[in-house]
């Protein structure tokens, strides 16, 4: 048992990249478990500031900061151990619909992910319903997440759904949506899994759909 | 008579955030992001006008020299006036200090008067609005307050003109999908105008369009700033920033590179025409790091509001400012606080057309009783901008001295003739005594204005368009509903 962890942990909490990385180092170089290290001293620290930003005890900046410092540390264990030992809460593919280029929203809820644990596909703006399915066949995600600005792109949320259909693989994927003009009236209507009104809310439903 | 010299009069309250300096800096400072940084431009017939007019064009990337802005602020109008679409009376004059206020257009959700709901805004709910806002009597100008969407969606935007343009004689602010609904709007108010010409002299609608912060102007919006130049028709151009998410934190980097948006927009629309009537806009405001939220309601808001509209009128040109709305979920305590700092704030500061009275949830939803309440704070904002007169008259030396020690006003002219003029008297605002108020059945500010809201839309008939035009209008609605069904 490591005495790095609850420092590590602290460290996380407090957005301190280096900190995180040469304490990592220190507890690699003194011969740690690798998944001790991540799931004792890096998660750990995170769950607090999920819990923290909950609460309204932290702001979206520092959440960011912990989970870029937590991705430090992670960079830096990963190469020790198999990727099929990495803790991940699971895959979502995301991307703002055809024909909208607003991204702050979708780049919000990818941030949060990650910082809950998710390993994020980003496919950007514009993402047409075949860059959606092509996402999905290549990465095999559990959750597709899409984000529309506008009333009139955010009818290209069902062109994705359908197209999942058609190829057979919507039942391999949960579909949740989100953005201004979003509600879940409209999630229900489009036949997708999920609404979430804010990028915190959206971790939690992905953990709710993927139980 | 005496002979007076070096008296100076204010002849309305004086207000700014910022110098003439600070106004400088942050223009030059605009400047160099988009010499250095530059915008991009997803619209191809844009960087090729871009690129003709002197900018330095780079795939889709955009940087513009300085001597470009200076030459698009040079052939810009300094004003823009906007008319009663009925009759062409030119009365929303967007020059100098001149405030103006109407509501806001793309909300998802609105309030029905009827059952308290919120709901998905209709045909019906925009119509209603309309009618509402040509009602009250310090609303200048109209903005749908609802996107209509019990129709189909991809040509939504003929409807809600159609139902604005049906139930106000008011000047329209409108949003439109894309060109395509743009040229269709323009087509419905070219047939209202009497022609093209006629409605580029006396125009009645502007249409509003937006950057995606940071510094993008995606194809729909960069087209229409074009399209608007070549009709020779007033184009609002706003970014919508969220300091901390798409901007800085820092109010004067928002500042910044919200100019630097909106100039660079200003040099697509010059480019294209110069002389073309162009209104700066902007939201400026804080991206809530708790909520997310892009915040109608926050101190800061209010100081870039300000401070954007002394950078307008450092500039000279007209701008597009936001007042009376709220971040509350409701139309309560913090939508009153919100709405009458901001109000009060705008009146004070003197953008021109300031739109979004009416706004509740951050933006998402519209409320007719909000609207209504906020009427009367228009009002008061109103009084407060016309200050105080001093001369002999209101002085009142001569009548001082007639009442005199224990005497009373009461019953004089000078009174009967200054006491309406010199008070505002609001009309949903209470100033009952306790008594009456109970009698009267004790109702709310919220309760008076729903009662204003459902008389307004059972009993008040706006001027209606000519029967032909109407239909000339209902044609190319369902024309547009054709060309989605093929």
């Amino acid at each position: 048992m490591s005495n790095y962890y609850e420092e590590l942990s602290q460290s996380i909490i407090s957005g301190q990249l280096d900190r995180v990385k040469s304490l990592t180092q220190q507890a690699i170089g003194a011969g740690d478990n690798p998944v001790d290290i991540i799931n004792q001293g890096l998660i750990p620290g995170m769950s607090v500031v999920g819990a923290r930003f909950k609460s309204g005890q932290m702001y979206v900046p520092e959440v960011l900061m912990s989970a870029r410092a937590m991705d430090a540390g992670m960079q830096l264990v990963k190469p020790l151990i198999l990727t099929e030992d990495i803790p991940s809460a699971g895959k979502v593919v995301i991307g703002t619909v055809k024909g909208d280029l607003h991204d702050i929203g979708k780049n919000l809820v990818s941030m949060m992910l990650e910082s809950a644990g998710y390993t994020v596909i980003n496919v950007g703006v514009d993402a047409g319903p075949e860059k959606f399915l092509q996402a999905v066949k290549e990465h095999q995600p559990g959750v597709i997440g899409m984000s529309a600005l506008l009333t009139t792109t955010m009818l290209a949320m069902k062109d994705t759904i359908e197209l999942l259909k058609e190829e057979g693989l919507r039942d391999k994927v949960k579909v949740i949506i989100g953005g201004a003009p979003i509600s879940q009236d409209f999630a229900d209507e489009i036949g997708a899994d999920g609404f979430a009104p804010d990028a915190g809310s959206a971790a939690d439903l992905c953990k709710k759909l993927l139980a | 008579m005496p002979v007076r010299s070096n008296y100076v009069e204010n002849t309305s309250p004086m207000f700014r955030i910022l110098s003439p300096s600070q106004c400088e800096e942050i223009l030059l400072a605009a400047q160099e992001v988009l010499e250095r940084t530059g915008v991009t431009v997803y619209d191809e017939e844009a960087r090729d006008i871009l690129k003709k007019a002197g900018c330095w064009v780079d795939g889709i990337l955009v940087r513009i020299p300085s001597a470009v802005v200076n030459k698009a602020l040079r052939s810009v109008p300094k004003r823009v006036t906007l008319c009663n679409s009925r009759t062409g009376s030119r009365d929303v004059r967007l020059e100098g200090y001149n405030a103006y206020f109407g509501t806001g257009s793309d909300t998802p959700f609105t309030i029905d008067p009827y059952t308290g709901k919120r709901q998905r805004s209709t045909k019906e709910s925009v119509s209603n609005a309309c009618k509402v806002i040509d009602a009250l009597e310090n609303l200048d100008f109209v903005m749908s307050l609802g996107i209509v969407q019990d129709v189909p969606l991809l040509i939504s935007d003929r409807h809600q003109f159609e139902a604005q343009v049906l139930n106000t004689s008011k000047p329209i602010v409108t949003t439109a999908h894309d060109i395509y609904g743009f040229a269709d709007i323009i087509e419905m108010c070219e047939i209202i105008a009497g022609g093209v010409e006629e409605l580029r002299r006396n125009p009645f609608m502007t249409l509003y369009a937006e950057p995606i912060s940071p510094l993008q102007h995606a194809w729909e919006a960069a087209s229409k700033l074009i399209l608007a130049a070549r009709k020779g028709l007033p184009v609002v151009y706003t970014p919508c920033v969220m300091a901390g998410g798409t901007v800085p934190a820092t109010m004067a980097g928002v500042l910044t590179q919200g100019l630097a948006e909106s100039l660079s927009g200003l040099v697509i629309n010059q480019s294209t025409r110069e002389g073309s009537p162009f209104i700066m806009g902007g939201v400026f405001t804080i991206m809530d790091m708790s909520s997310t939220i892009f915040s109608y309601g926050s101190p800061e808001f209010n100081l870039l509001m300000s401070s954007l509209a002394d950078m307008a009128h450092y500039l000279k040109l007209p701008m597009f400012g936001t007042a009376g709305c709220s971040d509350s979920n409701l139309v309560d305590e913090q939508a009153g606080i919100e709405a009458a700092m901001s109000i009060a704030m705008t009146a004070l500061s003197g953008p021109n057309l300031n739109h979004d009275v009416g706004y509740i949830e951050y933006g998402s939803t519209s409320s007719l009783e909000f609207l209504t309440i906020n009427n009367d704070v228009i009002g008061m904002a109103r009084r407060l901008v016309r200050g105080i007169e001093v001369n002999d008259e209101t002085l009142a030396l001569d009548l001082i001295h007639k009442i005199g020690p224990g005497g009373h006003f009461l019953c004089e002219d000078h009174t009967m003739k200054h006491f309406k003029t010199e008070t505002y008297y609001p009309s949903l605002i209470d100033r009952q005594r306790y008594e009456s108020w109970m009698e009267n059945g004790s109702k709310t500010l919220f309760q008076r204005a729903n009662e204003k809201v459902k008389d307004i839309i059972e009993n008040y008939e706006p001027d209606p368009l000519p029967k032909d035009v109407q239909q000339k209008i209902r044609a190319i609605v369902e024309r547009s509903e054709q060309s989605i069904a093929k």
